[in-house]
């Protein structure tokens, strides 16, 4: 990179702040919250810096290749996190949230480059379909991390166990809060995706929508789960409590890593016009998009 | 300095004893008023609360402070108490050890629950009003923001006020708000009564609930008790509807078999509360609630055994920490009489230093006179050299002196070191 910021960056940064909230179960010497919080602001300046310079470089970034996706997906996770400190300075939240930001660098890591063929649709759609679909996986994470801090917290409190000076979790209301609203949210951003997936593929130049894009497939199967799952808490208000609103979202998280295997396996391919993907052979990436229409957008209307 | 501490505490004397001698807040200001009038020259201070009453006198010098006898009659005598019924029962203490004892009350390690952290309050609460007598002076001004230095170390340094150890402390700060964000939405159910259950009331009052049911077998009674934690009494027969509505329920209702079995929390609460979160504190023996209405979804049950148990790791989580707590008391006790020690040698400092300063000048002014073409930049080295003179000579006194104090006082010493630079002249 020009600016010299790589990935080992602010994955160095994450990792030290996971590191200092995991010394937290043993010891708890003076500064280490504040340490915690540095490193991650620290990590989340070069982040930015990572995914400004990407767009730099390749302006259909950041959300335009799987790379730049998950990247952004873990900047804005990063975010939440740093909110969760905020809120509940002395939740030990990073043990569960910074393992699946490292999760999305890792999957970044080794995933393409290149930018997926929907991104040579009119910029703005590709843009907002991106966006809503990184938001509303960012709120399944979200969900996920809190249910399942919910039920660790809850098989504590059966089994009285009292409070830890090492590892606290936030309280059960405030978990089955933020369960809720992030089964919601990721409804809504997921919906909102697929529906400017839709009109993103409907304003290419020959307009054919393919169901069988496995991305596609697995994206309709999320939201469904999460319509349905939404449905279920609206109609039965058990649902909308305890440890139920948990199993729902930890179950949003399986059908979101269906999704981002797809993704991330056919992800290159998705959105490209049928003919077009199939003269590919299957594995298009940057030969997809030169099959497609020659070099990638650089934004503006088609 | 001479420091002084007499009085009695819940080590020495029972609670009888202690009642006799309190010292109410008006009382307080009224005896220290009274009785710097009979020892002018002496700073007090006086520590009442429910496991103390103390009296701490500072002199500025040994001869200047009462005898402790004399403490203990000014004591008695506001209360008009005879001096054979306080025998055995009182304890004095001088110097370090008056100190040392203060630094530990102010960071409740005297405490009868050691930990708690109300003391620390009342410690600054008797300063605050021998100064506000006019009682206190440099002296106990240096000495309590000693001990309330000591204590902020204890409290930031250790973990000793970290672990409660009362069953409705552990229940509200350990259990309670790991379940609820905020009580002040919440609705709090007291069923039967009870002095803990009146305890655990007070600190949810304290964690901002407002919303109090109570239910008991006499009307009579749940009406005083609803009056005096302003919330409603309900009536014996609507137990259940209370249970269903309820967020928290604290059961302390006198029973024989449990009130509340599983079976029939399931059949006629459980389905009205549709898995919404109940805390359940069951503070009665035999227990209100059936052990199994723990194991229904989204019930949290703790019992009295359960938060004994609680409590009892808290204990021994603090007992840990002691060692620790006691260093820094220590450390801090010795800072302080090393500080005190220090300062008796104040005027023999100034003395040398004196000593010293006046030759010094006469020399300088002479050798100036005789080399009249020295420049500005000259002169200005020259005195440099002479203060660094003085500086490095005044250094291994002031050395031996400091490591002189930490011991104890110096006198040896100071006596010397007035005869050998003949100070008193």
């Amino acid at each position: 990179m020009t600016s010299g910021i790589n990935m080992l960056c602010f994955t160095g940064c994450y990792a030290i702040a996971l590191a200092l909230e995991a010394l937290g179960l043993w010891k708890r010497p003076p500064g280490r919250r504040l340490a915690t919080v540095a490193a991650m602001l620290i990590g989340m300046v070069a982040h930015t810096w990572y995914l400004a310079d990407r767009a730099g470089q390749a302006p259909w970034a950041p959300l335009a290749s799987q790379h730049d996706w998950c990247l952004a997906a873990a900047w804005t996770l990063s975010l939440v996190y740093l909110g969760f400190v905020l809120y509940y300075p002395r939740a030990s939240s990073g043990l569960f949230l910074l393992p699946v930001v490292l999760g999305l660098i890792a999957a970044a890591r080794w995933s393409s480059r290149e930018p997926i063929a929907t991104f040579q649709a009119p910029r703005v759609w590709g843009q907002l379909h991106g966006v809503f679909l990184m938001l509303g996986a960012v709120a399944v994470l979200v969900g996920f991390v809190a249910g399942l801090m919910y039920l660790v917290q809850s098989h504590w409190l059966k089994h009285k166990r009292p409070i830890g000076e090492r590892l606290r979790l936030p309280s059960l209301e405030w978990l089955e809060r933020i369960n809720g609203r992030s089964l919601a949210g990721a409804t809504i951003l997921i919906a909102m995706g697929f529906v400017t997936g839709v009109l993103t593929h409907l304003a290419q130049r020959d307009g054919e929508f393919r169901w069988s894009d496995p991305v596609v497939l697995s994206l309709s199967g999320m939201l469904s789960w999460l319509v349905a799952a939404e449905c279920f808490r609206l109609a039965y208000p058990a649902a909308r409590r305890g440890r139920k609103v948990a199993y729902l979202t930890l179950a949003g998280f399986v059908f979101l890593l269906i999704t981002l295997s797809a993704f991330m396996r056919d992800g290159a391919a998705h959105g490209a016009p049928r003919t077009k993907a199939k003269a590919a052979g299957g594995a298009p990436k940057a030969s997809a998009i030169a099959a497609a229409g020659g070099a990638p957008r650089t934004g503006g209307p088609p | 300095m001479n420091l002084l501490m007499v009085g009695c505490n819940h080590r020495a004397a029972g609670v009888d004893i202690r009642q006799q001698l309190a010292f109410g807040a008006q009382q307080t200001s009224d005896a220290l008023q009274r009785w710097r009038a009979r020892f002018a020259d002496t700073e007090l201070a006086l520590l009442s609360t429910c496991n103390r009453v103390e009296l701490y006198a500072v002199g500025a010098a040994p001869d200047a402070a009462p005898q402790p006898d004399e403490l203990v009659d000014a004591m008695l005598s506001y209360h008009g108490l005879p001096a054979r019924r306080m025998e055995g029962r009182l304890v004095s203490l001088a110097q370090r050890d008056a100190v040392l004892h203060l630094f530990r009350v102010a960071a409740s390690l005297d405490s009868m629950v050691v930990g708690e952290p109300q003391i620390l309050s009342q410690v600054k609460e008797a300063y605050q009003r021998a100064v506000e007598s006019g009682s206190a002076g440099p002296g106990l001004h240096e000495l309590f923001q000693a001990a309330m230095r000591a204590a902020r170390r204890v409290h930031n340094e250790t973990r000793l006020h970290r672990h409660r150890v009362s069953i409705p402390s552990v229940a509200i700060a350990d259990f309670a708000t790991r379940v609820f964000e905020r009580f002040d939405d919440k609705r709090v159910l007291l069923i039967g009564a009870g002095e803990m259950a009146e305890e655990t009331l007070r600190y949810l009052k304290d964690a901002g609930a407002r919303r109090i049911r109570v239910v008991n077998r006499s009307w009579d009674r749940a009406a005083a008790l609803a009056e005096a934690w302003g919330g409603a009494a309900a009536p014996w027969e609507e137990l259940w509807e209370e249970l269903a509505a309820a967020d928290l329920v604290i059961g302390a209702a006198s029973v024989q078999q449990p009130l509340v079995t599983a079976a029939e929390f399931q059949q006629v609460v459980a389905r009205k509360r549709q898995q919404r979160p109940l805390f359940v504190l069951d503070l009665a023996a035999p227990r209100n609630f059936d052990a199994d209405v723990g194991e229904q979804l989204g019930v949290y049950l703790y019992s009295l055994d359960d938060l004994a148990h609680a409590c009892e790791r808290n204990r021994a989580a603090r007992a840990a920490e002691l060692p620790s707590a006691e260093k820094i008391v220590l450390a801090e006790t010795d800072a302080f009489m090393a500080a005190a020690h220090h300062r008796l040698a104040g005027p023999v400092i100034t003395g040398l230093r004196r000593n010293l300063e006046e030759p010094k000048r006469a020399e300088l002014e002479r050798l100036f006179r005789r080399l009249p073409q020295l420049d500005q930049r000259a002169r200005g080295e020259i005195e440099l050299f002479a203060d660094r003179l003085v500086n490095k000579l005044l250094h291994p006194p002031m050395e031996s002196l400091r490591d002189a104090s930490q011991e104890g006082p110096p006198h040896g010493l100071l006596d010397a070191l007035r005869r050998l630079f003949r100070l008193e002249d």
